[in-house]
């Protein structure tokens, strides 16, 4: 290096150092100028009313249908303000129009509608693929036609045999993304596809309880034997057949029509374009060697339409930006109608602070609000946020009853006062004293702001048999100390114990709740210790897994919404978390069975107002609470209307622009 | 290149491999603190899949012994293929490559910021030495350098964009985006101020570089006091040196005896610790990428690292591995270049 | 208070007594120094300034109520509370004790393990050298803060975890620095003596080398410590570190985090959330930058005397 250069060097970085400040304040200061005065503002509250935005209606009973009861329901200590808008008298001009912008945590994990089972995912794919039937806005039982033609019903003869046979017309003429045109080969195919594909924590159990009669494949036979692949791939293709221009669904038994309509409405019964399936790498159709079709398309690592679009939505994909975002564009030839914006983009912002000042700036149109934030968003101009609507999601507290014996978290592992026998709750007064010891009143004030409802049983609020009449737990510390004294013939209250709360890292309710619990059992007796810790997800996952959670906090997100999809999880000895907890009741099992079996609503409703009774008595967990959420967005959007069953933003409802 | 130059370029290039095996040895090896549930966790995202646990772990292999995932895996990374992201739901070759650039196109602009900011501060610092100006730079470094980098990140932001309105984060403005995605702006480098100039379109020049002053910014205000410390103590070394007291003596001005000498000894230990910075920058930007939505490569790899998406994080290594080799490379290369004195092997 | 040098003091002492001298006369290294004394006492007297809850785990915040909006400094609270009412003061008082915790435990056993395998490198060389220092090498190469994450995930969070994961990943530079120095000192003559009278080789590398390369890591390791304790409270930004109530500066900003925007009338309305831990640690880091910055000039026996 010469000397010139060194010298050089230094009066180089003099001038950076001028040029990069210089720069720096034309930017500012253009962009400054270029972003509007911040106008007066006004600040318009509706007065406080107490009927809610949206609530789920009550429909005619009829053969095949259900009752969905009101939810109205106040919550008196805090004000019940359906729409909140603060305007400004000159409007702010309209950000990006005609392109509405989400912005969200998280990202789908793939397009592919046979895979998906997480909202992300499930949030595009309803977007650009269309259903057989799909529930008619906010109602969550009652459907239109949309690639069929007509909602068959026993009236219009489309439904046969005591709902074992459901026939639907397919309507003509619509086009796909790719070219094509929708035909009943693509429905068959669909369907068929789904149920070979059965991924390992997929959704396609769905389709096969009704179906097939069974959650998994595994349960008819070994798909890897060749009389047992020919066997099930028979079985495969009776379910679904095509009859001139319709499709016949053939249940292996009997099923609620209306949850089997429920379940046919959502993106994993989505259709399918079979041309362009098949030009992505899927099962090109053929059903002479049954063997080799699960061989290669059975439970795929990544499946075919990873990142396909196959679909005939009113949106198609644009390109998905993998940990970026996902743009959609509008189909102009959509047999509906074009959309009212061209495009629809989702955007994966996880930094809170971020989000909120995009949303602020107008540069996001929706964004996920958490709980806790809500605060920061209170009086903000152009924003509509609307509240109290109703979820269908359950958190609750489970017992374990049989702890793994080498579990961490049990201490000693005996009734010493230092730990837990594994068996610790299968004493129903333990689980009795811990009811009693939770106080859903703060925890739902403060954890929640209010906004959430304390329910009994594992069954929601809005959903067809929720009782609202049963019995429930209340904050009791008198009697929870009764039944602490009563436990294990009294060594409890003698000896004292010490147990471990786990909880995932960041989800505030959840630690919120373990807290509220510790504190009020601790107070009873300086002997009962409770060590609450966080953890990392696969840390969560591998107890969970390996029932090492004496006591575990975690919630249930409805799949579709009927009660056999919360009392199974919940109580059935090969539910979800139920087996986890190694809770086992027969008559609990044989009511369950029996509920999703049967088709008369009047003897459903008493199968399942007997399961809430017994899970009162049971107790095999408490129900901490069921969340009413939020939805923000500004106030430039129009057409947003709330289900709960909805994976996201259904964004053919929605256009931009001032009323 | 003369030969001699050549041969020792291509020697550490082959060093490279061992490096590389080592790394991956080593993340292997971390993964294997693991249970094969934990594993499983990543593709289990939701509590209503956990009871699939047992299947998916055979299905992806997570039990198998530790030499034979490593051994599929090495077999499958001399094809080429990286294998596949499941945090990022992409071929893991495919994520390196497309988030590099964000990576690049800060480092950019910040790595010359830091070294010739760095080095023109460490100067006067070292040729005023306890004046003070000595002080006022000393401590200005030394504020930049004890800032936490997402406390000053965040402030930034929450001033500026907050308050102003100005230096959004991210990369680009939605009506820039929309230029891309429409394809009236042709992303050549995925860096969008070159991109800019390729495309001679002004305001997206503007834009990509708006965007761009708060984590440069950032980087520069905390990283600037590392090079202007080893570039302030090398100087002040090389001015107690014999030979600079024999230059003044001889008579030369200050301005000679400081530019043409002292400085260009002092910049030895200056140009490995920026070439160690630069290649820190490349991997490692974890907070500000994350605070200031640029997702480059380290946010990529930290993101991969608390999901436990193990091909992402070994492909990550190899990329983190070779930037460093040949970041020590270029260095080692410039030393010779530098001082005729050195000899390289 | 004077330093009066000794013409009979032995050489170490000297040189000791002249660097406490130049110490005291560089203003820089005494602001450093003042501070770090500030936040000494603080730790030191951190149960008499905020009292913990009778036989609670001193280190858990206690917390006044659930709600998640933090609220302003009042009578009861001085510093206000953070997200989820934790109390703010006392917060930061115990965070300092938790920060000298981590900054002098990570440093020191890396600086130890550094030394060790450093000094055995510089002095046998040859193979041992290469194989120490390709494993140096490896570590190096990738950054840092990704191996710490990977390994506080691979522990499970928390502090102990941040401590082991931040040892594990920073006794390469440590190493690498001493071995660089045995290098050069090696072949001096005094260490040919010291060998040539039958010294073992632990006592020559104690007590001769040693004293003689430890310079430049007293500089790194005052300048460590303050990284360090940033690293660590990057790694509770990320959700890795201390739990959510731990009483950990870091910990405390990252609650504040998601507040940093403030409300729609108020952009600063949670100030004291990110404000007051932020500037404690910044204290923290910048006093002992100081002091390591100024020892640098003080120690490096080119331009002590100068």
């Amino acid at each position: 290096m010469s000397r010139k250069s060194v010298s050089a060097i230094s009066k180089v970085a003099a001038l950076i150092v001028i040029v990069v400040l210089i720069a720096a304040s034309v930017i500012g200061l253009g962009a400054y100028m270029v972003a509007t005065a911040k106008p007066t503002t006004i600040v318009i509250t509706q007065p406080l009313i107490e009927t809610k935005v949206t609530t789920l209606t009550q429909t005619r009973v009829q053969p095949g249908t259900t009752i969905l009861e009101t939810v109205v329901q106040t919550i008196t200590t805090t004000p019940t303000t359906a729409i909140t808008t603060t305007t400004t008298p000159t409007k702010p001009e309209i950000k990006n129009p005609n392109i509405m912008i989400e912005a969200t945590i998280g990202e789908p994990e793939t397009l592919d509608p046979a895979w998906a089972y997480d909202t992300a995912s499930g949030e595009i794919i309803f977007n650009i693929y269309e259903t057989l039937i799909f529930f008619n806005r906010e109602k969550v039982d009652q459907f239109i036609p949309l690639i069929a033609k007509e909602v068959p019903s026993v009236e219009n003869g489309l439904i046969k045999d005591n709902g074992l046979t459901i026939i639907f017309p397919i309507r003509e003429g619509i086009k796909t993304h790719d070219g094509g045109v929708i035909t009943p080969e693509d429905v068959e195919y669909s369907f068929e596809r789904a149920m070979i594909q059965e991924r390992d924590g997929g959704p396609v159990w769905m389709l096969l309880e009704p179906l097939l009669g069974v959650e998994t494949l595994a349960d008819l036979g070994n798909l890897s034997n060749p009389e047992d692949a020919a066997r099930i791939g028979e079985m495969i293709d009776k379910a679904v057949e095509i009859e001139g221009k319709n499709i016949v669904f053939h249940l292996k038994r009997p099923f609620p029509t209306t949850t089997f309509f429920q379940i046919l409405s959502q993106t994993w019964s989505s259709i399918v374009d079979k041309e362009c399936a098949i030009k992505h790498g899927a099962w090109p159709g053929e059903k002479d060697n049954w063997l080799e079709v699960f061989a290669k398309y059975h439970n795929p690592e990544v499946p075919e339409l990873q990142d396909a679009d196959c679909g005939s939505g009113p949106f198609m994909l644009e390109k998905w930006e993998h940990g970026k975002e996902v743009s959609l564009i509008r189909f102009n030839e959509y047999w509906r109608g074009p959309a009212k914006i061209e495009r629809a983009i989702i955007k994966k912002v996880d930094e809170w602070s971020t989000r909120k000042l995009m949303f602020l700036r107008g540069d996001a149109d929706i964004i996920y609000v958490p709980r806790q934030y809500m605060k920061e968003l209170e009086g903000a101009e152009g924003v509509r946020v609307i509240t109290n609507l109703p979820t269908l999601a359950i958190d609750a507290l489970f017992f374990t009853f049989e702890t793994d014996p080498n579990s961490p978290y049990i201490g000693s592992g005996k009734l010493d006062g230092k730990g837990i026998p594994p068996d610790f709750f299968k004493d129903i007064n333990v689980r009795k004293a811990f009811a009693y010891a939770f106080d859903w009143d703060t925890y739902i004030q403060e954890a929640w702001m209010g906004e959430a409802e304390h329910v009994p049983g594992p069954i929601p609020k809005g959903l067809p048999f929720f009782n609202p009449d049963q019995p429930k737990y209340e904050f009791n510390l008198t009697k929870a100390e009764e039944y602490f004294k009563k436990a294990w013939n009294g060594e409890v209250w003698e000896k004292g114990f010490y147990l471990e709360i786990l909880y995932n890292v960041g989800n505030i309710p959840r630690k919120t709740a373990a807290e509220i619990l510790k504190e009020n059992i601790e107070s009873l007796n300086p002997k009962f210790k409770i060590y609450i810790r966080a953890v990392e997800w696969p840390t969560y996952l591998r107890a969970m897994v390996k029932g090492q959670l004496p006591v575990f906090l975690i919630g249930w997100l409805a799949d579709y919404p009927d009660p056999h999809n919360f009392v199974h999880p919940f109580m059935h000895s090969s539910g979800a978390f139920s087996a986890w907890q190694k809770y086992s009741n027969p008559r609990v099992d044989e009511l369950i069975e029996k509920g999703i079996t049967e088709t008369d609503p009047a003897k459903r409703r008493d199968i399942y107002y007997e399961l809430q009774r017994i899970y009162y008595e049971d107790t095999p967990s408490v129900v901490l609470e069921q969340p009413l959420a939020r939805h923000y967005e500004r106030d430039w959007v129009q057409g947003w209307y709330y289900n709960p069953i909805y994976p996201g933003i259904y964004f053919y409802a929605l256009s931009k622009g001032y009323e | 290149m003369s030969t001699g130059l050549r041969t020792y370029v291509i020697r550490r290039l082959i060093l490279l491999i061992p490096t590389l095996i080592g790394i991956t040895i080593l993340i292997f090896g971390i993964t294997q603190l693991f249970d094969p549930v934990e594993r499983a966790s990543l593709y289990i995202t939701n509590p209503k899949q956990a009871r699939f646990a047992e299947e998916i772990i055979k299905k992806y292999g997570l039990d198998q012994p530790f030499y034979i995932q490593y051994f599929n895996w090495l077999s499958q990374v001399i094809q080429g293929n990286l294998g596949w992201s499941q945090s990022l739901h992409m071929p893991v070759l495919e994520a390196l490559m497309t988030r590099f650039s964000a990576t690049a196109e800060l480092v950019l602009y910040s790595a010359p910021l830091i070294i010739i900011l760095g080095i023109f501060l460490g100067k006067i610092s070292a040729v005023k030495r306890n004046t003070a100006i000595d002080h006022m730079t000393r401590v200005i470094a030394i504020i930049g350098w004890s800032l936490p980098a997402f406390w000053l990140g965040i402030i930034l932001l929450a001033v500026f964009y907050g308050g102003l309105g100005i230096f959004p984060p991210g990369r680009l403005s939605p009506w820039a985006e929309a230029m891309i995605r429409s394809g009236e702006f042709k992303v050549y480098t995925g860096l969008y101020t070159i991109d800019a100039i390729l495309n001679l379109n002004w305001p997206i020049f503007v834009d990509a570089l708006s965007h761009l002053v708060l984590p440069v910014i950032t980087l520069t205000t905390i990283n600037v006091a590392l090079i202007m410390r080893v570039m302030r103590s090398s100087m002040l070394e090389q001015l107690s040196k014999t030979y600079i007291i024999a230059a003044r003596a001889r008579g030369l001005d200050e301005k000679t005896v400081i530019d043409r000498h002292a400085s260009k000894n002092a910049l030895i230990p200056v140009i490995t610790l920026s070439g160690l910075l630069t290649a820190g920058l490349l991997s490692g930007m974890v907070i500000t990428e994350t605070i200031f939505e640029f997702k480059g490569i380290g946010y990529f790899a930290a993101h991969a690292a608390t999901q436990l998406d193990i091909p992402a994080v070994l492909g990550f290594a190899l990329f983190a591995g070779i930037i460093f080799v040949i970041a020590n490379l270029i260095v080692d290369i410039l030393y010779a270049y530098i001082d005729p004195r050195i000899k390289l092997g | 208070m004077k330093i009066k040098l000794n013409v009979e003091d032995s050489p170490r002492i000297k040189e000791l007594k002249f660097t406490l001298k130049r110490i005291k006369e560089t203003p820089l290294s005494l602001v450093g120094l003042a501070i770090i004394i500030l936040f000494t006492i603080i730790a030191i007297a951190a149960p008499v300034l905020a009292p913990p809850r009778f036989g609670r785990d001193p280190y858990i915040i206690p917390r006044y109520g659930y709600f998640p909006e933090p609220q302003p400094p009042s009578p009861e609270h001085p510093f206000g509370t953070t997200e989820g009412q934790y109390d703010l003061y006392y917060g930061v008082i115990w965070g300092t004790r938790t920060a000298y915790r981590i900054g002098i435990l990570v440093v020191s056993v890396s600086a130890l393990i550094g030394i060790i395998i450093g000094s055995l490198a510089g002095y046998y060389k040859g193979i041992i050298d290469e194989v120490l220092m390709r494993l140096t090498d490896i570590i190096l190469a990738f950054p840092g803060l990704i191996l710490a994450m990977a390994l506080v995930v691979a522990f499970g969070p928390g502090l102990n975890s941040i401590t082991l994961a931040l040892i594990l990943v920073g006794w390469p530079t440590y190493a690498r620095l001493i071995r660089g120095e045995f290098l050069r000192i090696t072949s001096e003559d005094f260490v040919e003596a010291a060998k040539a009278i039958g010294c073992s080789d632990f006592r020559v590398i104690v007590k001769h080398i040693l004293p003689n390369a430890i310079f430049p890591l007293l500089v790194v390791a005052s300048l460590d410590i303050g990284a360090i304790v940033i690293t660590a409270a990057a790694l509770s930004f990320l959700g890795l570190g201390a739990p959510e109530g731990y009483a950990d500066w870091g910990q405390l900003i990252a609650l504040s985090r998601n507040w940093i925007t403030g409300t729609a009338d108020n952009p600063f309305a949670y100030w004291h959330t990110y404000t007051i831990p932020g500037l404690f640690l910044f204290f923290f880091v910048m006093g002992w930058n100081l002091l390591g910055d100024a020892l640098r000039d003080i120690l490096d026996p080119m331009i002590r005397r100068r």
